[in-house]
């Protein structure tokens, strides 16, 4: 029989365009620092460690996590690192989860760290288009990199797809209200990059086309930051909230589901997210939801693009599939609305150091039903070329 | 002896070097790097792929000897719908159709701006079952939305130079050419006649044209000194050397760029590194002031630039148009 599993803890630091001050190894221990303290348990008490680290190149390291492994505390135990594209952060609270679930360790660490505006293209002095270029290595080697493959033009693929089924959905002024919302969102998260950010819906319909369709203020940042969780069995737990006064946040559901990453028959779907699908309702069945729409009440889930936003939101079953549009025309995702979506401001506005954002996700989703009094809570991350891989999270409180 | 052309083009690699940075009193040194591993890569089994490309101007696929699907690249040798049943090479034809409307990229990465605006899209070429990711362009100018969607009909081309890799070939819709062009295979690219971008002539402009030139013209330099006030958007052309020649229906000035300062002269520029022509100058005016990005003016006509690689100082503006704005809310 599994164990049930909670967050006991959860700290991030600051996520920024550049932090100069610090490189990778400062900010996974400043993130630790702050989830050990929030679970008032030493960082000895920990069993394992679970890294989320996207990207060898934005750390200059391949296996990054070897050095901070010591620096943690965590020397002579278990540790592991997950890479998943965007997904990185869910799928490794996802194997935490399991490796907590089957009873193998009683406390995880779950660490999620990531530099990128290191990377510098002197061609043009800036560093956007070398992040960019860095992350471009991750598309196929052989048939896609040598012909420009971008994490945008990938996940623009997908979205011309949907509205090439749905040509009536994701309208302009919607995907603009949208952004405009998460960046009123933002003003009460004291962490997020672009806290000061407001922007209207007139200022995100006048910006730039970085890829078609996609313009700049809808696109998520690349950031620099850390998130950190502790996780543990039952009754480890309850033992642990007891001492900290925290409440448990249960984790009830876990889904996951890449892919293929070519297109056709027998392939990828285009005009689909059906990673999203799979990944959500099988957290769904885990948790025992039968109708979500009667049951999440905050969703914080990886905003790549505000258009895969709404395709996601789809996908997991909360609007409907062509009608993505109904989040705002209905009232869904409004102040005051059904669903509670990225209150904290999600990877647009709160910024997207890759490895760590779907940690910090959890961390906001947490924090949410805490503090708003509310019990379920759905935590998703994608990722990889054509928005391939998700894994999904149900939250429970009280 | 011919110089060969390097793996990695030299604008790209710095000098050794470092910079330190002070930050709340504290310097912290910035040390320009690369993290770098060259090959000697071995394309396997897509050997017989890229080769047939290069050398022969052929497009193959791969079909299950059980199932008969035809997936194109041959990105395996065995069908894992079929429990691994081997598949063989076939060639499809040379004309296909778009699986899904194509992303255009405008902002490109280092490796991609001398290609930009591009599009990379999927086609299913008759023949095949999957799709292949490949590069598609216009011969009409610069790859707008609307020329290319879902279900065009797309035609194979071959680059003069080809080395076996993907960007040996790149696709244009069938309704550019002409029947003997789209039956042809192995088309190559010298063989498509290209629309060359000329530079758009000018109305002559009336009275009222002139005012309303200089009324603008006049809101410009404002907002061009405040720009050279502002600390992030000096941040945002660190570096950066631009001579502008703008042309429009009311006047020509220059618009000066040189790492963080920004100025307006009403000049004739003798060798601008590029020109930019609006009939409308409040076209500019109003990227500039954050009131329109001025990229979606150049892709939707309404602004002209003589090299499509300055869409990397065309990004510039508007990210000092943007941060112009934000610094005065914050």
């Amino acid at each position: 029989m599994s164990k049930k599993v909670g967050i006991v803890g959860a700290g991030v630091t600051p996520f920024k365009g550049t932090w100069r001050e610090k490189t990778y190894y400062e900010l996974a221990q400043m993130a630790t620092r702050e989830a050990v303290k929030d679970a008032n348990i030493p960082i000895q008490d920990v069993d394992a460690a679970f890294y989320a680290i996207y990207n060898d190149i934005f750390e200059r390291t391949a296996i990054p996590e070897h050095a901070i492994h010591g620096l943690l505390g965590m020397q002579n135990k278990f540790g592991i690192r997950i890479t998943n594209g965007g997904a990185t952060g869910a799928y490794t609270m996802s194997a935490a989860h399991a490796y907590l679930a089957a009873g193998r360790f009683k406390t995880a660490l779950v660490l999620g760290v990531e530099k990128a505006t290191d990377c510098f293209d002197f061609s043009s002095m800036s560093a956007t288009p070398e992040v960019i270029k860095a992350i471009g290595w991750s598309g196929d080697s052989f048939f896609e990199q040598p012909i420009g493959w971008t994490a945008s033009d990938s996940y623009a693929e997908v979205v011309l797809a949907y509205l090439d089924e749905h040509p009536g959905d994701l309208k302009a002024e919607i995907t603009a209200q949208i952004s405009a919302q998460l960046s009123q969102q933002v003003r009460s998260n004291n962490y997020a990059q672009r806290q000061f950010d407001q922007v209207t819906p007139e200022e995100v319909m006048n910006s730039r086309l970085v890829v078609y369709p996609f313009k700049e203020l809808e696109i998520c940042v690349y950031s620099e930051g850390a998130a950190a969780l502790i996780m543990a069995e039952e009754e480890t737990a309850k033992a642990i909230s007891r001492n900290s006064g925290n409440p448990v946040v249960w984790i009830t559901g876990v889904g996951e589901a890449n892919e293929h990453s070519f297109a056709g028959k027998n392939q990828k779907d285009m005009s689909r997210i059906m990673s999203d699908y799979y990944a959500s309702h099988r957290a769904y069945e885990m948790a025992g939801i039968k109708d979500p729409t009667k049951t999440i009440n905050i969703v914080e889930l990886h905003d790549a693009f505000v258009h895969q936003l709404e395709i996601s939101m789809a996908e997991f079953g909360l609007v409907p599939l062509g009608n993505a549009d109904s989040l705002i025309e209905d009232g869904l995702m409004t102040p005051g609305g059904k669903y509670v979506v990225n209150p904290c401001g999600g990877l647009i506005y709160c910024g997207h150091p890759v490895g760590a954002s779907n940690i910090m996700s959890a961390w906001s989703a947490r924090n949410e039903l805490i503090k708003r009094g509310l019990k379920t809570a759905l935590v998703h991350g994608t990722g990889s070329t054509v928005a391939q891989y998700t894994a999904c999270l149900i939250f429970e409180h009280g | 002896m011919i110089k060969k052309k390097k793996v990695i083009d030299e604008i790209y690699i710095p000098d050794v070097g470092s910079q330190v940075e002070t930050i709340d009193g504290k310097e912290y040194l910035i040390t320009n790097d690369a993290m770098y591993t060259f090959f000697r890569r071995t394309k396997g089994e897509f050997s017989a792929f890229f080769l047939a490309l290069k050398n022969e101007k052929r497009l193959l696929g791969c079909k299950c000897t059980k199932c008969g699907i035809v997936r194109v690249p041959p990105f395996l040798t065995h069908c894992p719908d079929c429990n691994f049943a081997p598949t063989e090479l076939i060639e499809v034809e040379q004309v296909g159709i778009m699986n899904s409307t194509p992303p255009i990229t405008y902002f490109a990465t280092s490796l991609f701006q001398h290609m930009a605006p591009y599009g990379r899209g999927r086609v299913i070429f008759k023949g095949a079952d999957t799709a292949m990711s490949i590069n598609l362009y216009t011969t009409t100018g610069i790859l707008v939305p609307g020329i290319i969607k879902k279900g065009t009909e797309v035609k194979l081309i071959f680059r003069d130079e080809r080395i076996g890799e993907m960007t040996d070939v790149f696709c244009v819709p069938t309704a550019e050419l002409t029947q003997e062009k789209i039956n042809k295979n192995g088309l190559q690219e010298s063989e498509i006649d290209w629309e060359t971008p000329q530079e758009p002539s000018l109305p002559v402009a009336s009275e009222e044209d002139s005012n309303q030139y200089r009324k603008a013209l006049d809101e410009m330099k404002d907002l061009i000194e405040d720009m050279n006030r502002n600390e992030s958007v000096r941040k945002a052309i660190a570096g950066w050397k631009r001579d502008i020649q703008v042309k429009t229906r009311g006047g020509q000035f220059a618009i000066m760029i040189d790492d963080g300062d920004i100025k307006l002269t009403e000049s004739v520029l003798s060798s601008p590194d590029f020109i930019m022509v609006c009939d409308d100058i409040n076209a500019l005016l109003d990227g500039l002031a954050y009131r329109g990005a001025i990229t979606d003016s150049v892709i939707n006509k309404k602004i002209w630039i003589s090299k499509n690689m300055e869409f990397n100082t065309i990004f510039k503006l508007d990210r000092m148009a943007r941060f112009l704005v934000r610094s005065k809310k914050v």
